[in-house]
């Protein structure tokens, strides 16, 4: 069963959208009004989408929905009343996965809930893929440095380096990146 | 120089043949022969490729296949006949379309007996035939996948001394890392495994190697980087620098002994094989001994590169198993050997990767080969190949020896 942290700015609307969350089937946490403490509420519930509703998504709950996503990634519903396509562009890039504007109809939330699941997972993935490529990038230039610096110290070739710093790598189990990194931190004790 | 890093780092990664996926996740299983796959995930052969490598160790090769064919897995350390069995439907999945990316390594399996066996003096294939077909008790033979290369060494080892496998003996399916944990319970009588669980069970003293895989077909064609058609055609950069990449690994650990040394260390690490090194470093040097006293070095031991013949996919090398799953029932029809061959095999994508990193290639796409029971295989007549064997069961029903 889905859970669901729920948060709204105005106590009647809760009454009404839990009302329909829990006829639709779903485990639902209350958080009455737009709460300081988001992200740390987040991780204790744990829930599988935030559900925000509000009449006017206003800069403070932006800013929370960004320390949300950055710190405790979920997928993000906002429910307003609010038309501006600036205002919702902002939202999205805010992180939210699915924005819809006007009420809430009880019938609609299983879909929307399912979009915005499937988006989140999708720009999850490629969050994945782009830090993956950040993270081959940071360790090539490491591993580039530790094997300028033992071409120094050892006076030797760029294929030499590195078959030196894999076999050293490989006998003690480790990875080249970590070989590379003893490297750089001996050089610079030895300055 | 043979050197495996471009010489203008980062400038050619955000070019055309970019890698369309940066992180992919692969399946290996605990075999000596995982050795490029895991040298090239951890000593730096990916990242200038623009790629990283995520190693996913599997427990059985069931396993692997479901990981493979479902997407959890982007490619894998693979068995020859798993990747054919997968594409033509044999077996536990449906029939999904597979690719060979290239060949991992040639040779380095072997078939044990128990030392119960060894204790009657079980210890040549002549003594064996006479055991089978005098004793009243039907042994048990392990292998590691109903359709995987273990069977087929198995069964065609079994075969060319006078041993039906279906008939004459029982055969079980058991992971390779298991094998000794049976063989001691006395649950099988032999097995045929890739090492290093072959070298281990003589030296922990449980029996002997009766046979080893290259005794059967040398330089025969064994575990393969496989992964669905469908990841190919998506990623095609990917998978073209996933090949550049563990092909560069499999170069680097052949060119000196010391290399393979530590690669024998890597391996044993926990991560990997966790094995002691006793077991897996002789036989990676091609140091064999076979727990009756007889050492040797062999001409035809595990090869992961050999300056690329190792690696060509060869259209001869994917027929062979369809040849052999033929013969042994698990293909009721013949298949369009070559036109599935043609499908799987992904040589024009395994030229272009050699070519660019400087691994020469063959420009055949078959082979020819002298099997143990002195029979060829060129690729050029596979229906009359599998025809051609005195001991088979091509009016086997496959369901029985699909069975998992």
């Amino acid at each position: 069963m889905l859970r669901i942290l729920l948060i709204d700015d105005t106590e009647k609307k809760v009454g009404r959208l839990k009302a329909a969350l829990v006829e639709a089937g779903f485990e639902v946490i209350e958080a009455s009004g737009l709460i300081i403490d988001l992200p740390a509420r987040v991780e204790t519930v744990r829930p599988d989408v935030v559900l925000i509703d509000t009449e006017s998504p206003g800069r403070d709950v932006m800013e929370q929905v960004i320390l949300v996503s950055r710190d405790q990634p979920r997928p993000i519903v906002m429910f307003t009343d609010e038309h501006d396509p600036s205002v919702m562009r902002q939202a999205i890039q805010a992180g939210v996965s699915a924005y819809i504007v006007e009420g809430i109809h009880a019938a609609r939330l299983q879909p929307i809930l399912d979009v915005a699941m499937a988006r989140f997972e999708s720009d999850q993935a490629l969050k994945a893929q782009l830090q993956a490529r950040d993270q081959q990038l940071a360790e090539r230039k490491r591993i580039e440095l530790a094997k300028g610096l033992l071409m120094k110290m050892k006076d030797c070739n760029e294929e030499q380096a590195y078959t030196l710093m894999r076999r050293q790598a490989m006998s003690k189990q480790q990875k080249l990146i970590q070989v590379a990194e003893q490297i750089i931190a001996m050089s610079d004790l030895l300055g | 120089m043979n050197n495996d890093t471009p010489t203008t780092p980062l400038a050619w990664v955000n070019g055309s043949d970019a890698p369309e996926k940066h992180s992919l996740d692969i399946g290996f299983m605990a075999l000596s022969d995982c050795a490029s796959v895991v040298v090239a995930a951890t000593q730096g052969f990916a990242q200038p490729y623009g790629l990283s490598l995520n190693l996913k160790r599997q427990s059985s090769w069931a396993g692997l296949r479901d990981k493979l064919v479902s997407g959890e897995l982007d490619a894998a350390h693979s068995l020859y006949g798993l990747i054919y069995a997968v594409h033509l439907g044999i077996g536990g999945t449906g029939a999904t379309d597979m690719a060979v990316l290239m060949g991992l390594n040639q040779n380095g399996q072997g078939i044990n007996l128990s030392a119960a066996l060894q204790r009657q003096r079980v210890t040549r294939p002549e003594a064996l035939e006479h055991f089978v077909h005098q004793s009243r008790t039907k042994l048990t033979f392990a292998q590691t996948f109903p359709t995987g290369t273990h069977a087929m060494w198995l069964y065609y080892w079994l075969a060319s001394q006078g041993i039906h496998p279906l008939h004459d003996v029982n055969s079980v399916v058991v992971p390779p890392a298991q094998m000794l944990a049976h063989l001691q319970a006395g649950r099988i009588d032999g097995f045929c495994v890739g090492e290093p669980w072959s070298a281990d069970a003589v030296e922990q003293g449980q029996g002997i190697t009766l046979a080893t895989s290259q005794s059967i077909w040398p330089d025969h064609p064994e575990k393969v980087l496989g992964c669905t058609r469908a990841f190919v055609e998506q990623y095609p950069n990917t998978a073209r620098a996933l090949v550049k990449a563990i092909l560069a690994a499999s170069r680097f650990i052949e060119q000196s002994p010391e290399n393979r040394r530590s690669t024998a260390q890597l391996l044993s690490g926990q991560a990997y094989l966790d094995t002691p090194l006793n077991s897996i470093e002789p036989r990676l040097l091609g140091d064999y001994h076979d727990g009756l006293g007889n050492h040797w070095h062999d001409p035809h031991a595990l090869r992961l590169h050999d300056n690329g013949r190792a690696n060509l996919p060869y259209l001869s090398d994917g027929m062979w198993f369809m040849t052999q799953f033929r013969r042994w029932g698990l293909l009721r029809e013949d298949p369009d050997y070559l036109g599935v061959a043609r499908q799987v095999q992904q040589l024009a994508l395994y030229r272009d990767a050699a070519t660019a990193i400087g691994v020469p290639c063959s420009e055949q796409n078959m082979r020819r080969s002298q099997l143990i029971d002195g029979s060829y295989w060129d690729g050029s007549d596979p229906a009359g190949y599998a025809r051609s064997f005195a001991l088979h069961a091509l009016a086997q029903t496959p369901a029985a020896l699909a069975r998992r």
